[in-house]
């Protein structure tokens, strides 16, 4: 018997990942077969892909996976999938305007999951900067990008941030 | 329904029959951005591409279920099938509610329930012309507002105060037009006067002249100044004012979310900038276009060809305004972003002071001040920079305009075809012009604060609150107190519901007792019969009228609350006594402290009922708090009471104390109480055992505690438990 106050750690060749013909995300943890898990991040800012909390439906802890890149390829792709899925957060790749009109301020963005554009009523309430060159931006409606380092960004982006950070 | 009107018609022509509801979701099934249709009808749930290509259909009884799994920023609508669950659709947060909405419609249709109703709450709104997101309350959309509306709005505080702005103005216009008479005298000195070398009285004349003017100017001055402090004044003091009221009037769900120190800057520092550019501003832009109007005037009268020079570099020093008026405004807005972090953190750190002395952690607490100060004087240099810069770059275009003038009308006065006095007067008058124009500057960065702040004043005063007041209240006087829970569900955030479905039926004067483990929804119970929040689904009624429909004033007369965490006014216990009822009298405030058991220790106290408490006042225990807050309650005489764990984290005797004077505040009353020691709400009449934010057990303790392997009495059992292990270490 396991002590329920104790983090439980799944090693990681106990267990496989896959994806149900529905979609959903699935797998066998130590010869349990589960037909859906949800996945969490544990530290979302600080260690994107690694302790991430495995739970079923029910949200109950089945285990804690320690590093995504220690498990098999397809394990790995599943729940790197199954993340990005839940942590809806895309990577800026250009900013291409940020612009105020009258009292929304709009960003129009190049993200990895496509085009998109942000409408923010202030920038004191809607950015965070977590450290480092990472700026999270959240908009009116709760969606949320990210920049993973703005000073990686080209030149016409630096522009376009240089008077709003 | 709206939403339903948008479906693309080479959806609309493929669907099995009348779409029950149908929505678009922003997001495609492999998470990337892009639109997808998802349709109901009576036959099946399907999902198309924008062209009408179908991406996946789920025929009706295959689906036992469906769920709106919310993750971070966005969602998944998951349908458990027979063969196990399918993803429907994926969707970022904006549209997590309609989702939320279409998985109960999922869920209600296979199981042949009742079907939900999409609530207007529910349907994310976009403003029709430019399709950006429509606050929550607000039907017109922020950038199709019209342009000046910031402006028109902040120079309607300046209304009320037209005769005397109105009396500036027309003084600001007198001392404009005597401004510019020195210089016409000066011309009439050296022309009429001294080149002619015509002695007489002629000298002292127009010297006198010239003293008269200043004479004037200075009484004009003094005049329009004192008028613009007293308006100045004024205005601020509205300003604040209105700003206060907005942020008392928003609901707790507001400040639930922000950190409460930040807007204690804001109500005076936003106020100031506002005023700056209202008083000073104005009548700065009014006086100085007048100005720059006639003295272009008095110029083109002396000499037109020689004023065309002086117009070359103004093209230059407008486009150069306009190139650099969105900076300034960004800089300032980053400036004041840079103050805020700093004032957020000195609140934190001074209202945790306790903690960051008792782990001592001064020297982080200082680094992490110094490190947002450093990012605030690097914002300053950078604002006060651009502006230092600005400065002598206007002065030097407009310079030019003064060099060409002195070339082209110099040569003119040797070749004697201009008079040396007339020169002289274009040049005097060309320096006053360019007064005005490196004001212009000045003028940029006064407006753009306070657009800036304007634009944060009123984001507080737009927020609707989340509890609006009754249109038409209905007239409760004294209530009796009875209360009713009809199927009410709320969550903080919509569809993560901390209480759902309750129902409950409370007779007045009833005492009930709310028990369950922490986060079971005992405290959410609570502040909605405050109505702190509105539920989400549901009502509640008091005597038959619903919450929604009682004024709240009315409201928190009939309801007296004591707290968890007591919170007592900076004052005299006497004014905390009597919050409620400031016109009570000493004989009130001692009889409702007696009853609250705390009327000996506030006597023994130096100075009695006078005794300050609060932030710079006496520190009274945590039990003298709680039966201060008991006594509040009881002058309050309210017909509904809230016990929030009033006697948790004090000892046995206070206990027993407290727990006397709210048997006495009780009787008569309709009471809820929640305790985490469960033995102190013996005396309830019934007790309501919540779990997961719904109602599993009712009845008195005795009656629960026969249950066998019920919930009250395994948290009843596990207390005992816990005493016993508390009695060992004792």
């Amino acid at each position: 018997m396991n002590d329920p106050y104790d983090i439980r750690i799944i090693e990681p060749d106990s267990l496989f990942f896959s994806r149900g013909p529905g979609g959903v995300f699935q797998g066998v943890i130590d010869g349990k077969t589960f037909e859906e898990l949800v996945v969490f991040r544990t530290f979302p800012f600080l260690y994107p892909n690694r302790f991430i909390s495995i739970r079923n439906p029910k949200n109950e802890e089945i285990g804690i996976i320690r590093d995504i890149s220690q498990l098999d390829t397809e394990s790995a792709s599943e729940i790197e999938r199954e993340l990005q899925f839940r942590y809806f957060l895309p990577r800026v790749t250009r900013v291409d305007s940020v612009k105020q009109k009258n009292d929304l301020w709009l960003w129009e963005l190049q993200t990895t999951l496509g085009p998109t554009r942000l409408a923010m009523r202030n920038l004191h309430e809607h950015m965070q900067f977590p450290g480092g060159g990472r700026i999270i931006l959240t908009d009116m409606n709760g969606r949320r990008c990210e920049i993973p380092d703005w000073k990686a960004l080209d030149n016409h982006s630096r522009m376009q941030l240089t008077d709003v950070i | 329904m709206s939403i339903q009107t948008n479906l693309p018609e080479a959806i609309r022509s493929k669907l099995s029959g009348e779409p029950i509801f149908s929505t678009k979701t922003d997001l495609q099934l492999d998470g990337h951005f892009g639109e997808l249709w998802v349709t109901v009808t009576e036959r099946e749930v399907s999902t198309w591409r924008a062209d009408g290509s179908s991406c996946l259909n789920i025929a009706a009884g295959e689906w036992k279920e469906a769920r709106a799994a919310g993750g971070v920023g966005g969602g998944t609508l998951v349908a458990d099938t027979l063969n196990g669950p399918v993803v429907i659709a994926r969707y970022t947060a904006a549209l997590s509610s309609v989702f939320g909405y279409a998985a109960k419609l999922l869920t209600a249709m296979s199981k042949n329930e009742e079907r939900p109703a999409l609530s207007e709450k529910e349907v994310p709104r976009y403003c029709p012309t430019c399709g950006n997101p429509l606050m929550e309350g607000t039907q017109v959309c922020a950038i199709c507002k019209s342009k000046g509306k910031v402006m028109a709005r902040m120079l309607r505080y300046a209304k009320p105060y037209k005769s005397r702005m109105i009396l500036a103005a027309v003084l600001l216009l007198c001392t404009t037009v005597v401004e510019l008479v020195p210089p016409f005298l000066t011309k009439v000195m050296i022309d009429d006067v001294l080149q002619p070398k015509t002695a007489g009285s002629a000298l002292l004349w127009v010297v006198l002249g010239l003293g008269a003017t200043m004479l004037l100017m200075a009484a004009m001055q003094t005049v329009r100044g004192l008028i613009g402090v007293w308006v100045g004044s004024k205005l601020m003091g509205d300003l604040r004012d209105d700003i206060y009221k907005s942020l008392m009037r928003l609901s707790l769900a507001f400040f639930d979310r922000r950190q409460t120190s930040q807007f204690i800057g804001r109500v005076n520092s936003d106020s100031e900038a506002m005023r700056q550019f209202m008083t000073d501003g104005i009548i700065w832009v009014a006086g100085e276009s007048l100005r720059i109007v006639a003295i272009f005037a008095i110029m083109f009268g002396l000499d037109w060809k020689l004023t065309l020079f002086a117009l070359l570099p103004m093209p230059v020093m407008v486009l150069t305004s306009l190139k650099i008026w969105p900076k300034i405004g960004r800089r300032w807005y980053q400036q004041w972003r840079s103050i805020f972090r700093l004032n957020v953190l000195v609140g934190d750190s001074l209202q945790g002071i306790r903690v960051v002395k008792a782990f001592g952690q001064e020297k982080t607490e200082i680094s992490r001040y110094s490190d947002a100060n450093r990012e605030l004087v690097r914002h300053n240099i950078r604002i006060e920079g651009l502006w230092q810069l600005m400065f002598p770059l206007f002065a030097f275009i407009a310079g030019i305009g003064t060099l060409l003038i002195w070339y082209n009308g110099g040569s003119q006065v040797i070749g004697n075809q201009l008079q040396l006095g007339t020169l002289m007067a274009l040049i005097a008058y060309l320096t006053m012009l360019f007064g005005p124009l490196q004001w212009v500057s000045q003028m940029i960065n006064w407006a753009s604060h306070a657009i800036s702040a304007a634009d944060r004043v009123f984001e507080i005063m737009d927020t609707p609150s989340d509890v609006p007041e009754a249109i038409d209240p209905a007239p409760i006087g004294v209530i009796q107190g009875h209360v009713v829970f009809d199927n009410v569900t709320y969550g903080y955030e919509k569809h993560h519901p901390v209480l759902k479905g309750i129902n409950l039926q409370v007779q007045a004067g009833e005492m009930i007792g709310l028990v369950g483990h922490s986060g079971a929804g005992k405290s959410t119970f609570i502040n909605l019969i405050c109505r702190f929040y509105d539920t989400d689904e549901g009502r509640i009624t008091i005597d038959g009228t619903d919450l929604r429909g009682i004024s709240q004033t009315d409201l928190r007369k009939q309801i007296g609350v004591v707290l968890q965490e007591t919170f007592l006014f900076d004052g005299t216990i006497a004014e905390n006594i009597a919050y409620s009822k400031p016109d009570a009298t000493p004989e009130e405030i001692m009889r409702a402290a007696k009853i609250a058991n705390a009327h000996d220790f506030i006597v023994q106290l130096p100075d009695g009922y006078d005794t300050r408490v609060g932030e710079r006042g006496h520190r009274l225990s945590g039990g003298e708090k709680q039966r201060v807050a008991i006594a509040r309650a009881i002058i309050h005489d309210p017909r509904i009471l809230i016990l929030d764990e009033a006697t948790a984290s004090v000892d046995t005797e206070t206990e027993r104390q407290i727990q006397e004077a709210i048997s006495r505040l009780v009787k008569g009353r309709t009471t809820f109480a929640i305790a985490h020691r469960l033995s102190t709400l013996r005396n309830a009449d019934r007790l309501v055992v919540l779990d997961k934010g719904k109602i599993v057990e009712v009845g008195t303790h005795e009656e629960l505690l026969d249950l066998e392997g019920g919930y009250y009495r395994k948290l009843v059992d596990a207390q005992t438990e816990l005493s016993k292990i508390r009695g060992v270490e004792g």
